[in-house]
């Protein structure tokens, strides 16, 4: 790991980029578009203006939000001193891109189509790479552990024919492979981080396993290991109702964030609010580090202020565009201030 | 004998200015670091930049400070006669840089790592440049402490 004074140049760049970061006054006047013209042209008035210029029509704002994404992360990665910080972020879409394509090649031997333009340029193996890679079958050279995981998810699918599965492997994958670039990093925070990610991930899988009213056994397979809160102590939680959950795991952290839900009967409303409860309790983790001029967690605390603009600009795009309740999605929105 | 005196005190005078100077050079570093990522994104903060990056650096002007009057003392600057210095009061010298050698180096890297959380602030609020002036101005405290500490020693040593 470099010398902590190292981060001091990133750290004082990243503050001067946050800056740019869309207010919530922005976010409001957003909400408070007539339509999605106008939505567009207030966010013309912030640093997203240089990527509205390319947009094809005003239904593809998700182009516009993506590349920002990419050229924040590009920009990060030229200077930060340690790469695997940019690299822990653009992991999931890395996995979202081999998804995308394990889907393709399905479809493909089935007759269909290719579907390419799910693809993400957000990863951080290029897209191009990737496709090549999955085309030839030839795996070797995926970083980040996708040499043996695809292949064993190629063969998953040729045994069970259940998409399901394969997608159960590659997430826990994915979170094996952020927690390895956590520890190689050395990076305390970084750690915390993806532990608290993947505690994140588990809550929302236990409530939608919930939901369904799943068994315990199977439940298990849809659980990460490598969390605050181990399997086993989640899965105990199956057996009791979810009005009792805050209290049986309010000894961790994301236990606490649950003391901030509103109403716990109906579990449709509770998952979509655990959503942004989950993610501004991962902001949580990297909240200490603002006080230390020199953190390299300060890093990923930015990204991940990054990543929840783009959740935010998002979610007022969507309700200005479908004309749904302002006063909802206005709920909805991340604190990424 | 006479000789070791006056050794005794060009080596004070070499560590007033040197450990000071280099502490500076640390100081100066750390918030230069900061400011230039600051100025990648903002380069309108120059003048704010250049001045909080440059308060590290007094320290290394107290060392060199320090370290003209004791080689003056002794009488190598300054074109007078030539000065009898016993061992004992080339190591008074010697002692009396001490204070400003090891002050000065330490309060110049602390000073270095505020500036540079400083410039971060100004970075995100730039109204609150007078503040972000002050709390580097604190270490400075320890420093001028330090210098005043080496002055009143070596004018306390009679030759």
């Amino acid at each position: 790991m470099p010398p902590a004074e190292q981060y001091g140049y990133a750290v004082a760049r990243l503050r001067a980029m946050s800056v740019n970061l869309v207010e919530d006054s922005v976010l409001q006047r957003i909400l408070e578009s007539e339509d999605l013209e106008g939505a567009l042209k207030v966010l013309g008035e912030t640093v997203y203006s240089a990527w509205l210029v390319d947009l094809k029509g005003s239904g593809d704002f998700d182009r516009v939000i993506e590349a920002e994404l990419v050229s924040v992360y590009d920009e990060v990665q030229r200077f930060v001193p340690d790469v695997r910080l940019v690299q822990l972020f653009r992991l999931p879409y890395d996995f979202h891109n081999v998804k995308v394509l394990l889907k393709s090649l399905v479809l493909l031997r089935e007759g269909g189509e290719r579907r390419f333009d799910l693809l993400t340029p957000l990863g951080n193996i290029p897209s191009d790479d990737l496709i090549m890679a999955m085309e030839s079958e030839d795996f070797r050279l995926l970083p980040f552990g996708l040499h043996t995981l695809v292949p064993a998810a190629l063969t998953l699918w040729e045994q069970t024919r259940d998409i399901l599965e394969v997608e159960k492997i590659l997430d826990t994958g994915l979170f094996a492979a952020m927690k390895k670039l956590a520890v190689e990093s050395g990076i305390g925070g970084a750690l915390a981080w993806v532990r608290g990610k993947i505690d994140g991930e588990n809550i929302r899988n236990l409530l939608r396993i919930k939901r369904m009213d799943m068994d315990v056994s199977a439940a298990a397979g849809f659980l990460h290991e490598g969390g605050f809160l181990s399997k086993e102590r989640l899965l105990s939680l199956l057996s009791e109702p979810v009005e009792s959950w805050p209290r049986a795991i309010a000894f961790a952290d994301v236990g606490r964030a649950f003391s901030d839900v509103q109403d716990v009967t109906d579990l449709n409303s509770l998952l979509v609010e655990m959503e942004k409860i989950i993610d501004d309790y991962v902001a949580s983790i990297l909240e200490k580090a603002k006080y230390n001029a020199f953190a390299p967690e300060n890093i990923l605390a930015f990204l991940w202020k990054k990543e929840l603009e783009a959740k935010n600009i998002r979610i007022a795009l969507v309700s200005v565009g479908n004309n749904t309740d302002r006063t909802l999605a206005k709920g909805l929105f991340r604190h990424a201030g | 004998m006479e000789l070791l005196g006056i050794m005794l005190a060009i080596l004070g005078a070499a560590m007033a200015a040197g450990w000071a100077g280099a502490g500076s050079a640390i100081g100066v570093g750390i918030a230069g670091e900061s400011g230039a990522g600051v100025m990648t994104e903002d380069p309108g903060k120059f003048g704010l930049v250049l001045l909080l990056q440059a308060l590290p650096g007094t320290q290394g002007i107290y060392g060199l400070l320090i370290a003209f009057f004791a080689i003056l003392k002794v009488g190598l600057l300054g074109g007078g006669g030539e000065i009898s210095v016993s061992v004992w009061q080339g190591l008074g010298i010697f002692f009396a840089c001490l204070p400003i050698a090891i002050g000065g180096y330490f309060s110049a890297i602390a000073q270095g790592k505020t500036s540079a959380a400083c410039i971060q602030m100004i970075a995100k609020r730039p109204e609150e440049t007078g503040k972000a002036v002050i709390l580097p101005a604190m270490v400075e405290t320890y420093a001028v402490l330090s210098l005043l500490m080496s002055i009143i020693l070596l004018n306390g040593i009679k030759l």
